[in-house]
């Protein structure tokens, strides 16, 4: 298997530049996901691995060579497209077989790879179909059967499971990650879907504006996110963020102050802030808890009630700010009801006017 | 007061005693308008043509001949040679208009600048009357101030002007070449919508699995197009096995004969020589020999759809 790295890679579309400077390394047998919100350059970035798209400048190292200018197939990727891409008058066995055929891969040799591919997608049963008659699970399996059979060096996928339902993507989630370990593949992910990047990714890219906004695991995502945008596109619900203005500095302490009146001194990184800055305080649904007095008094919209928890959905008393709380299931809350929540300052997360974050002091031991 | 309301709601309508009509002459009364048009526009003038094709009708009358038509038509030779000519016509005519506006559906589908103006160009074979395009073409043929000839001079492939419907195999050709370059574009523009239709990641997952500009084309645009290919020959079959007017304008079935195919036989004799009858046995026999060719046709065309098709 290989290692990926993209070196200064830019991509423009006339006057329109769509992926900004991108640097990033990725290890052999990483399964890396790239996740963002539409436009944000992700499938774009991914063609230009692929090699469907050049780059307007940069390179694309694979194991060590640089494979900008070499086609797909000197490069050792094999791709999963959105919508399958699979060949409608071909049968499933033909399908998977498609890229052997191309190569001219020796008949037995080609059978064994297929059977074996088929085998690992348990798709035995259905190669004599054709794609219209399975299902868009079967059809997916299908599409990554034609990728297997190649051996890349590195899978591609393009936002593969957004055409199934939910359950179904749940499934697949769990097959893909399956196959990751099974196979033991470098493997670059996109999608749109944070929960499908949390759950299947040993690391995260997030993108925002053909920019990279971070890279890492997921729990160092979720517990430290670089950036506002960063914090709320990872962790559902969204991250809560409150205005606030810094009443006091003191070494690894920020007094702020909310809009309501609520202060609380959250441990965090000072070196940059200073009294009088406007920032934003973030709190994570699942950090609030039924409060005691003198804690933020939010008036409930809507509630959610999903058996384990209940979600809160309303705002701020005294202010127009929106606040999500995720609660026990039995919780005795009401729509329509004023209700006092609190949070610990340790669980908080700052933002400064840049929207970079002041480093988190005391945080939960981060798993990987 | 309750008199008020009373008058302002509505009678109780007492849906059991509604009449229906049995659901047979329902639908009956659905299709037979279409049914009428039918009968009046197909079903009666073949009815009429087939009974009309058992005597010697003429300008004077008809008398009842039974088979002595068909008879006659079966032992001339001229016609055999004329079913002979039509089906060569036809499939070189149609297999040429199928060539070319694969080339060209491929040409106009391919990223090339300034391909919505060539698409444009395409167009006008097709959209202009074809008696106009004939007229042009009359002196394109024409042995003394036309273009061809004058540049078969000019190229020395000739020392004197030659009238390229003045003569029996380069007449048959020619008409042979207006028919195709009328018949083209609706080819053309029909392949290329088909092309259109092939979804782009198709093309890309096979330029990442290495396939080739021909590999792709074969194995992924002709079998992706190939019901529409099909159909295409089909209708352009027969269009082309009935084709009048070209043959007509350009060399009214000449020189001896050279360029006369069934459906101007049908014309000379039942037209132009008042024979009803004769003409209407041959009429017979175009539609007899479409409708199996037609038959033959469609069960190929089930089979490319089963092959081709996604399930």
């Amino acid at each position: 298997m290989a290692t990926l790295e993209l070196q200064s890679i830019t991509k423009s579309f006339g006057e329109a530049k769509v992926i900004h400077d991108i640097n990033l390394a990725i290890q052999d047998k990483e399964f890396v996901v790239f996740v963002g919100p539409s436009g944000c350059g992700k499938s774009t970035l991914l063609r230009i691995i692929a090699g469907l798209e050049s780059s307007t400048s940069g390179q694309i190292v694979i194991d060590g060579q640089d494979v900008s200018d070499a086609h797909p197939i000197d490069r050792g990727i094999s791709m999963v497209f959105q919508s399958y891409a699979l060949y409608p008058h071909l049968s499933v066995y033909e399908n998977i077989a498609f890229p052997l055929r191309v190569q001219k891969t020796a008949k037995e040799e080609l059978n064994e790879r297929v059977m074996r591919a088929a085998d690992i997608l348990q798709l035995t049963d259905k190669l004599d179909l054709k794609p219209g008659q399975l299902s868009g699970g079967q059809r997916q399996r299908v599409a990554i059967g034609r990728s297997i059979v190649r051996n890349p060096k590195i899978f591609l996928f393009d936002e593969p499971l957004s055409n199934l339902d939910a359950a179904l993507r749940g499934d697949m989630r769990v097959e893909l990650s399956q196959l990751h370990r099974d196979l033991q593949a470098t493997m670059v992910y996109v999608t749109h879907d944070q929960v499908e990047a949390m759950t299947m990714a040993d690391r995260i890219v997030v993108l925002n504006g053909g920019r990279i906004e971070q890279f890492g695991t997921p729990m160092e995502l979720y517990h430290h996110p670089a950036t506002k945008f960063v914090a709320g596109f990872i962790g559902q619900p969204n991250m809560n963020l409150l205005p606030a203005d810094v009443t006091n500095v003191a070494d690894g302490q920020l007094q702020v102050k909310f809009s309501t009146g609520y202060a609380m001194t959250i441990p965090v990184d000072t070196s940059t802030a200073k009294v009088g800055d406007k920032v934003d305080v973030g709190i994570r649904p699942e950090d609030v808890h039924l409060g005691a007095e003198g804690g933020l008094d939010v008036h409930i919209k809507v509630l959610e009630r999903l058996g384990g928890v209940s979600i809160a959905y309303g705002s701020v008393r005294d202010a127009a700010t929106k606040f999500c709380a995720s609660l026990p299931g039995d919780a005795r809350i009401t729509e329509g009801g004023t209700v006092a929540l609190s949070f610990n300052p340790q669980d908080c997360h700052v933002f400064g006017s840049d929207d970079r974050v002041l480093r988190r002091l005391e945080t939960p031991e981060v798993g990987v | 007061m309750s008199e008020a309301i009373d008058r302002h709601v509505a009678p109780k309508v007492d849906r059991t005693k509604r009449r229906v009509l049995p659901e047979g002459v329902f639908a009956w009364m659905l299709v037979a308008p279409a049914l009428f048009f039918i009968i009046l526009i197909v079903a009666w003038p073949l009815v009429e043509t087939i009974r009309l094709s058992f005597t010697d009708a003429r300008l004077g009358g008809e008398n009842y001949v039974g088979f002595e038509n068909y008879n006659d038509l079966f032992t001339d030779r001229r016609f055999h040679a004329t079913i002979v000519r039509t089906f060569y016509w036809m499939f070189l005519s149609v297999g040429l208009k199928l060539v070319l506006g694969l080339i060209g559906a491929t040409l106009l589908n391919a990223a090339i600048p300034g391909k919505g103006l060539f698409r444009v160009l395409v167009m006008p074979p097709w959209v202009i009357p074809i008696a106009i395009g004939c007229m042009g073409w009359l002196w394109l043929y024409n042995g003394y101030f036309g273009l061809l000839s004058g540049m078969a001079q000019k190229t020395g492939l000739t020392d004197a002007p030659f009238e390229f419907l003045a003569h029996k195999t380069s007449a048959f050709y020619s008409a042979i070449v207006t028919d195709v370059w009328v018949g083209t574009p609706m080819v053309t523009l029909f392949l290329l919508a088909a092309m259109q239709g092939v979804s782009r990641d198709l093309y890309e997952a096979a330029w990442v699995d290495g396939a080739g500009r021909w590999y792709r084309f074969r194995r992924i645009t002709l079998p992706q197009i190939m019901p529409v290919l099909v159909s295409m020959a089909l209708l352009s079959a027969i269009w082309t096995f009935n084709s009048f007017e070209i043959i007509w304008i350009l060399t009214q079935g000449g020189p001896r004969g050279a360029t006369t195919t069934l459906i101007v036989d049908t014309y000379k004799v039942a037209i132009g020589n008042y024979k009803f009858g004769e003409g209407a046995a041959r009429a017979v026999v175009i539609v007899t020999l479409l409708a199996i060719f037609s038959l033959v046709y469609l069960f190929f065309l089930n089979k490319v759809n089963k092959r081709f098709g996604g399930k």
